[in-house]
């Protein structure tokens, strides 16, 4: 089953369950359905769908305004980067209605457009940027076991946050491992291994290089811990510090462009809380190359690493 | 004691009451405003009150109010306890919300007021929201927005009006127009806006209030409130009014003094008194009352409002 298919699957099963709802966003009962994102998301008993006008900021206020009357909604967007255009909302209106602790819950879904094409508009595509603004709980889908989770979770619940979700896999299969990952602090770290030489920590969409990571040092004869941080910046690093403690060896993978990267969060706390022999940070260049639409694959050299690993 | 041509001599002093007690509070925090006894931002609505006051008495149970940072006349008008009021200024605990939310965002759900923005035009697209809430849980009632002449050039007024209308939302979109963004006027900014032909372009209902009248105020707003509850739209009201409290500052540049808009904080030119009248003309709400009651009758009225305000607070 593809990416997309999964989480569309995992929102109409979430969604059926949620009343009074608003479902809404541009496109988003028409045409692709927001490549198939929203298919399938019809009107019901106290459920409304609509296909709203082009009004970003104005979508991002709807939100807030229908959690100050008790009803929950999700927002649909086609892409994250239109999300910049609410972010007055995102800070001012947020934090008005945090004060009071809604019973109702508001979540954006925008695409985070990472396939690169795009050039200009594929630059920002570091979700946690937009988390960071105003302390907004956000998580990251990468794999079948992070989307059930945090679909099911916090899809509707209490409260406002963004899930975002990948362009790049959307066409992609969706990845699994064979066993179920243990799920720490709610939903901001998963674990999918334990392995004995190394720790491997993947930030943002990053997950499918990590997994490959590990499987190729495994060829190698190096067993690693895999670990998904999902969310900007969790508050609690203890079960990766735990692990890094006793393989002695990070690896922290960031497929972002921001210049103010998660993932910095946990190697600064790795070298604070841990005696370590090697720490390996992978990211993008962040260059104006960035800007020109390209493929803008974020390849791993495994022999590379294990080249530096061996120094 | 009555003038004739008005009905319902109870009701209609009560709502002169209002203004005036509206126009004394707004005074005394100006004193307070001078004394600088506040640490946050205050914006005084002095020439404001008629359009607060009609708001306040046209709202049913179910209404909902959402301002923007000029509120204080709207949160004294739904808001009987002045003591809550200033301590809510003065960030203490029993203030109206706790100390938590000052002055540029006060909100008092309890009175109907849900939320305030210090942001042009953000509070169109919250109040779209609300009556999308409304409408999904089939509650009664409307939303009333308050905005203002500098808050409608923003695109969020344009999106949240073209929202309001696109989904069939009943509301009320208040613009107040004093003409004024701070220190630039409006043919000192920008083309002139034509809100009457921006809502009838959107096929929505514009009426126009001039005058500061309070009663015909609250005629026209109860008149707007069932025809946008029977029409499932928006209607845009824009209130014509002006800012008092505006003074002229004496430079080596400006001999005759320089004329400064009032916008925000203390205005050295009001000083709170028995009679709070400003202007003798229509701009100022105090002097439009005179129109249906004798003069020494609001004077006691305010003489007697006046010491319990004081008392109040003190």
């Amino acid at each position: 089953m593809k990416y997309v298919q999964h989480i569309n699957e995992l929102i109409r099963t979430t969604i059926d369950n949620s009343n009074p709802i608003v479902l809404y966003g541009q496109n988003i009962s028409a045409g692709s359905c927001i490549s198939g994102l929203t298919r399938g998301l019809k009107n019901g008993e106290k459920r409304l769908v609509i296909n709203t006008p082009n009004i970003e900021s104005t979508q991002v206020g709807i939100g807030f305004g229908l959690m100050l009357s008790g009803v929950s909604s999700v927002f649909f967007m086609k892409q994250q980067d239109f999300l910049l255009l609410g972010i007055d909302h995102l800070v001012n209106t947020y934090n008005f209605v945090r004060i009071n602790e809604p019973s109702a819950s508001f979540t954006i879904v925008p695409v985070v457009v990472d396939s690169g094409y795009e050039g200009i508009q594929s630059s920002l595509n570091n979700f946690s940027d937009f988390c960071s603004i105003a302390r907004i709980a956000g998580y990251a889908i990468t794999n079948r076991h992070d989307a059930d989770h945090i679909v099911r979770t916090h899809l509707v619940s209490p409260g406002f946050r963004i899930i975002g979700v990948s362009q790049r896999l959307f066409q992609t299969e969706i990845l699994s491992c064979e066993n179920d990952p243990t799920v720490y602090n709610n939903g901001e770290i998963f674990q999918y291994y334990e392995g004995a030489d190394i720790t491997i920590v993947c930030f943002n969409f990053s997950f499918p290089q990590g997994m490959k990571l590990r499987e190729e040092l495994a060829t190698l004869g190096l067993s690693s811990s895999l670990f998904s941080v999902n969310v900007m910046t969790p508050i609690d690093w203890l079960h990766i510090l735990r692990d890094v403690s006793r393989t002695k060896k990070l690896i922290v993978i960031d497929d972002s462009k921001s210049v103010n990267r998660s993932c910095y969060h946990l190697t600064t706390e790795v070298y604070r809380e841990c005696s370590i022999d090697r720490v390996l940070t992978l990211t993008r260049d962040v260059t104006d190359e960035c800007l020109r639409p390209c493929s803008e694959e974020f390849s791993i050299d495994t022999n590379s690493i294990m080249k530096t690993l061996r120094q | 004691m009555f003038k004739e041509g008005t009905v319902n001599m109870k009701a209609d002093i009560k709502v002169s009451e209002e203004i005036i007690r509206n126009r004394l509070s707004q005074m005394i925090i100006n004193e307070m405003c001078k004394k600088k006894e506040f640490k946050i931002p205050i914006h005084l609505a002095l020439g404001h009150e008629s359009i607060a006051v009609a708001v306040s008495a046209v709202m049913e149970e179910d209404d909902r109010l959402v301002l923007t940072h000029r509120n204080i006349h709207y949160n004294l008008a739904r808001n009987p306890c002045f003591k809550a009021e200033i301590d809510e200024y003065l960030l203490k605990s029993e203030g109206l919300a706790g100390g938590r939310l000052g002055a540029m965002n006060l909100a008092n759900e309890r009175r109907g007021i849900v939320y305030t923005s210090s942001i042009l035009g953000n509070n169109l697209s919250v109040a779209a929201g609300m009556a999308l809430g409304k409408k999904v849980k089939e509650e009664d009632g409307i939303v009333i927005v308050v905005t203002g002449d500098g808050a409608m050039e923003e695109g969020a007024f344009y999106e949240g009006v073209t929202f309001l209308k696109t989904c069939n939302l009943n509301a009320i979109v208040i613009v107040e127009n004093n003409e004024w963004s701070l220190a630039t006027r409006i043919q000192e900014r920008r083309c002139p806006i034509h809100l009457d032909r921006f809502a009838s372009s959107l096929d929505v209902d514009y009426v126009l209030l001039t005058g500061n009248d309070v009663y015909a105020y609250i005629t026209a707003l109860k008149q707007a409130r069932r025809e946008a509850i029977e029409r499932n739209a928006p209607v845009i009201i824009e209130v014509k009014l002006r800012t008092l409290g505006d003074w002229r500052l004496k430079t080596e540049e400006y001999p005759d003094g320089k004329f400064i808009n009032y916008h925000a904080g203390a205005s050295p030119s009001i000083e709170v008194s028995e009679w709070p009248l400003i202007r003798e003309d229509d701009s100022d709400p105090v002097f439009v009352l005179s129109r249906y009651f004798e003069i020494g009758q609001l004077r006691n009225i305010s003489c007697d409002m006046l010491n319990r305000l004081t008392g109040e607070i003190q």
